[in-house]
């Protein structure tokens, strides 16, 4: 039986999380299509959507893969789509100090942008190891299981819903809906511009690699805001 | 091979989402830099999605439907607490621009 405090925080993160994780449903649902779409079996989507289980790296190597390039090639994107994780897994890190090892790799698993944007506030600032253990686990392990039911959903759904519905749109305004809230601060909303401008310079750049200075830029950007905010504030 | 891709392509992403976690407290970033890290998901976030929104078939061309349904969506979102109603917004809002005469 999981201790109280671990059910207290796993209660608040739950919470915290549920109106956000609506954003997930139709991410998902455009993943099964997408992955059907490249000619996988429901098997084989629903295969990749338990080993792989990151909506990015997932619809970012399908059209490599549909076009049969080199492995090492889709491994190195898929990484290259994933390297701001190793930025969150640090940010968030210190949130797990008390977690026995299986947990924290049961922990980076299960780790995703939306729970991370969620829940780093208050991993960082609470002291209760397993308080922050259930806060951390209780909405990871939701959004892991609506990513599941929702990406099959969308594998059987890919032959009903005609293609010019344009349902990937769909997976661009759930990224948005988690960048809103987070941009209400004038450092964060300064990090969106220039991430985002960067992004679009650099957009040919090979390997989408351009997201990565992008991501580096925005971050500068803030934290120069952040800084320059503290000193006119101060007397 | 397609499932060999699969478990590489999963290596790829649970190794750096683990990465520090795993790690602990054996390896410490910085203070300044942990600060600076909390920007990286508004960061990313933007970088994922504002190329999306303005660059058409490789070039940047702003005026475009994208545009339309993004500003209608985060509209909803400023003004309603609704989850659902930036979603429908932003799907209105693109098919009626695709499909107004000339657009």
């Amino acid at each position: 039986m999981p201790s109280a405090s671990f059910r207290a925080g796993a209660r608040e993160g739950f919470l915290a999380f549920l109106p956000l994780s609506v954003g997930l449903v139709p991410w998902a649902m455009v993943t099964g299509m997408a992955m059907v779409g490249a000619g996988f079996t429901p098997v084989q989507a629903m295969g990749m959507n338990f080993i792989v289980f990151a909506g990015t790296a997932q619809l970012g190597t399908l059209p490599l893969i549909v076009a049969g390039v080199p492995l090492w090639l889709i491994v190195v994107t898929a990484l290259a789509l994933n390297l701001r994780f190793v930025i969150f897994s640090a940010a968030i890190a210190p949130g797990f100090r008390g977690a026995a090892l299986p947990m924290r790799w049961f922990a980076g698993h299960l780790l995703t942008d939306g729970v991370f944007a969620c829940c780093l506030e208050k991993m960082l600032a609470v002291d209760d190891s397993r308080w922050r253990l259930g806060y951390y686990l209780a909405p990871s392990i939701w959004s892991w299981a609506l990513w599941q039911v929702f990406t099959l959903i969308g594998v059987f759904a890919a032959g009903v819903i005609p293609k010019h519905w344009s349902l990937e749109f769909m997976a661009t305004i759930a990224l948005l809906m988690l960048l809103v809230p987070l941009a209400r601060q004038r450092p964060m909303l300064v990090a969106a511009a220039a991430a985002g401008a960067t992004a679009v310079v650099l957009r040919g750049m090979p390997l989408r690699l351009g997201l990565i200075v992008a991501i580096a830029v925005g971050i500068g950007a803030g934290f120069a805001a952040e800084h320059w905010q503290d000193k006119e504030e101060a007397p | 091979m397609l499932w060999l891709t699969f478990i590489l392509a999963g290596l790829a992403t649970t190794l750096p989402r683990a990465s520090f976690i795993v790690l602990g407290g054996r390896v410490r970033l910085p203070p300044t830099l942990q600060r600076a890290l909390r920007y990286a998901p508004a960061a990313a976030l933007a970088a994922i999605v504002v190329p999306d929104v303005l660059v058409v078939a490789g070039d940047f061309a702003p005026l475009n439907p994208n545009l339309a349904g993004v500003s209608a969506a985060v509209a909803a979102a400023l003004l309603s607490r609704n989850p659902w109603l930036p979603f429908i917004a932003g799907m209105v809002a693109l098919h009626a621009l695709r499909w107004l005469p000339g657009g």
